[in-house]
């Protein structure tokens, strides 16, 4: 198990809060952080999110997320630089 | 993004329920099924003007699962709408059918006024709370202003994509305020763009895959109907010469006729189908999702087989199982790709696949379907499903509850096109038959609409007789009536040593299933004996102009078989009780 942190814009709307953590709680995916706050776009909102999995588990948590019609883009934080998830996984594309 | 027709009722001034109902028709929606009350009221006033089909139902969740069997039949969204609280909640079981089987509906509810949201009114649920967790999107709408958009995106999402159910929730408020109707020329979504073309890598990669492959087989899923895509299967499967199998939501997205047909696989599936999942090389995945009810213990599952898995939702791709290739997009569009791109690779390389087509027809005709007539002469359960379904012919469309008799229903009927076999399959909701044939008759109105039901499901919904009788809905119902809950009964007497505990219903002394289809304005017919069956059959096909129920009164202990058990492996599978395949005499 390892740490990692993503990145998620989301619709600024009320409820997406409630939107992303139940996916995680019924999905039996545990958040060790999670931090809300605004973007430049006072549409877009940004989670910091932090979880503790390895690699089949966190590719599902991506996938499940971004099913989320309020998930806007999804990010992964490697050692302060932003790595889109997009590019490692070709097929994940929406 | 997807663009609308704008319709000539845009920039006229009205109340947000008449915004409600014009969004609605600018949506194309032809019927809805519904029941008001306080919070939905205002735009019930509307719906009386409009040119919109309402069917008023006896319980809200009849009319989500009929809005359920309707957009199974028809391909198109169905709607249904309720009122706050109680009225909303009872849409919840429909709504978690329909995410779980990918079917497009939008449920339109009424809230309390926005104001009072929160204080624990009368009437009052979080329902767009309670539905996030099966919901594919839902919407508050607290404006009036935001009507006509909310529509329009819960139609686009519900329909596009891997399809599902989106609930509207709008606070009674917003029907009541003067607005400005407005429809969205376009949809731009900025986190919703379903990729529907896919990539020619993964095309070239799944054609290269399958020429190398000496025992490939077709594990064709409920997205090959959800896609239209069955002609374009056909197509594939010819080119190809490999086994299929079709899964329970799959069912008549392949012809049963069909010699390479194996069946259906999974807990309940046939030896063959099993079996050539088990054996397999490859699984050319289409529209399928490696369910439990497939799989069986997923660690024994298809161990030697790679696996290419299309599928327009990316959370499907290594769920469940690892794909070697996946290939995310529409099943059409990959279908349709692929056909080029595998006459290419097999002209390049082809292996023969003449040893393993020979050793799966070799299963599929030692162990086909069947079953043993009750020793005591009463009737057999799957017999009556399975004249059912040769009397009435293969433009049928059959729907069922869940249980044995939805098993054989599956088993036992031949299915030769899409979207003539509806049930629940990822859910299980009991009770699901009688209002989807209801949705189902309103959606194909010149087609004979049969529900198989149990006695068990049909008390659980029957009150939609009353919507069918009262609405020219005609449809026909034939309770497989054991006297049980059938299912259960069977694991209790198989894994819990016949101790039939809460599993006997009595429905042979009450109620009288007749007597109660007469009260609700049906014919009510009785079946006991096997020398009465096809002339009841008969008479149930020659009666249009009303629904009819008939009490087919079946043995009580047959069981359904094949039946791999819970949590075993698939190489475990029984074709009887306690009888396992001769497995030393297959070469496989």
């Amino acid at each position: 198990m390892s740490i990692h942190t993503l990145e998620v814009l989301v619709e600024n709307e009320p409820g997406v809060l409630a939107r992303v953590s139940g996916l995680f709680a019924r999905r039996a995916y545990n958040i060790d952080t999670l931090v809300v706050g605004p973007t430049s776009n006072p549409e877009v909102s940004k989670m910091v999110i932090q979880v503790n999995l390895e690699g089949h588990s966190l590719e599902q948590v991506i996938a499940q997320l971004d099913k989320l019609i309020s998930v806007i883009s999804i990010e992964e934080l490697v050692e302060g630089a932003k790595k889109p998830v997009k590019d490692t996984q070709p097929d994940y594309q929406n | 993004m997807a663009t609308t027709h704008v319709p000539t009722a845009n920039g006229t001034v009205m109340n947000g329920a008449t915004s409600l109902v014009k969004s609605l028709e600018a949506a194309h929606v032809d019927v809805m099924f519904g029941l008001p009350g306080g919070a939905i009221l205002p735009a019930y006033d509307p719906i009386f003007d409009s040119t919109i089909r309402h069917i008023l139902v006896r319980h809200e969740q009849g009319a989500g699962h009929a809005a359920t069997g309707y957009a199974q039949v028809t391909g198109r969204a169905g709607v249904c709408i309720a009122t706050s609280g109680p009225g909303a909640t009872n849409l919840v079981t429909p709504l978690m059918d329909a995410g779980m089987d990918s079917v497009p509906l939008v449920a339109i509810t009424g809230q309390v006024p926005s104001a009072a949201i929160g204080t624990d009114a009368f009437q009052e649920a979080d329902i767009r709370g309670i539905t996030m967790p099966f919901t594919k999107h839902n919407f508050l709408v607290t404006k009036a202003d935001d009507i006509p958009r909310a529509i329009a995106e819960a139609f686009h999402i519900a329909t596009s994509g891997r399809p599902g159910p989106v609930l509207v929730d709008i606070a009674k408020d917003a029907l009541q305020t003067q607005t400005t109707f407005n429809w969205p020329a376009k949809i731009e979504l900025a986190g919703y763009n379903p990729k529907i073309v896919p990539d020619n890598q993964s095309i070239s990669d799944a054609a290269a895959l399958i020429a190398q492959s000496k025992k490939p087989v077709f594990y064709v899923g409920g997205g090959v109907i959800k896609a239209n895509a069955h002609k374009e299967l056909a197509q594939l499967v010819e080119l190809l010469g490999a086994p299929v199998v079709t899964t329970l939501m799959a069912r008549g997205a392949f012809p049963d006729s069909h010699p390479l047909h194996l069946g259906m696989p999974g807990m309940h599936g046939t030896v063959a189908a099993v079996t050539a999942l088990q054996k397999a090389d490859l699984l050319i995945t289409l529209g399928a999702r490696f369910d439990d009810r497939v799989t069986g213990k997923l660690s024994t599952f298809a161990v030697n087989a790679k696996v290419i898995h299309a599928d327009i939702d990316p959370a499907e791709i290594n769920k469940n199982k690892f794909a070697d290739v996946p290939v995310i997009g529409d099943l059409r569009e990959t279908i349709t790709a692929l056909i080029p791109a595998l006459k290419s690779a097999l002209a390049k390389n082809s292996q023969d696949l003449a040893p393993w087509n020979a050793s799966m027809q070799k299963l599929k005709s030692t162990y086909p379907l069947g079953y043993t007539l009750p020793d005591d002469g009463s009737l057999s359960p799957q017999a009556v499903i399975e004249r059912i379904g040769k009397i009435s012919g293969t433009e049928t469309i059959f729907t069922a509850g869940v249980g044995q008799h939805q098993m054989w229903a599956s088993q036992f009927i031949s299915y030769e096109h899409p979207r003539t076999w509806l049930n629940s399959g990822g859910a299980g909701t009991m009770g699901y038959g009688v209002p989807a044939a209801m949705g189902a008759k309103v959606g194909a109105p010149d087609s004979t609409v049969w529900a198989i039901d149990g006695d068990g499901c049909f008390q659980m919904t029957n009150q939609e007789l009353v919507t069918c009788a009262l609405n020219n809905i005609p449809i026909k119902v034939a309770i497989i009536n054991n006297e049980s809950l059938g299912m259960v009964r069977q694991w209790q007497t198989l894994f819990y040593e016949g101790r039939y505990s809460n599993t006997s219903l009595e429905s042979k002394r009450v109620p009288n299933f007749p007597m109660l289809a007469e009260a609700m304005g049906c014919v009510g017919l009785s079946c006991e004996r096997p020398e009465d069956l096809d002339a009841t059959i008969e008479k149930a096909m020659s009666i249009n102009d009303q629904p009819v129920v008939v009490d087919f009164r079946v043995h009580r202990d047959a069981m359904v078989w094949p039946m791999v058990a819970a949590g075993t492996s698939n190489d475990e599978i029984m074709i009887a009780r306690a009888t396992a395949p001769d497995w030393d005499s297959q070469e496989l």
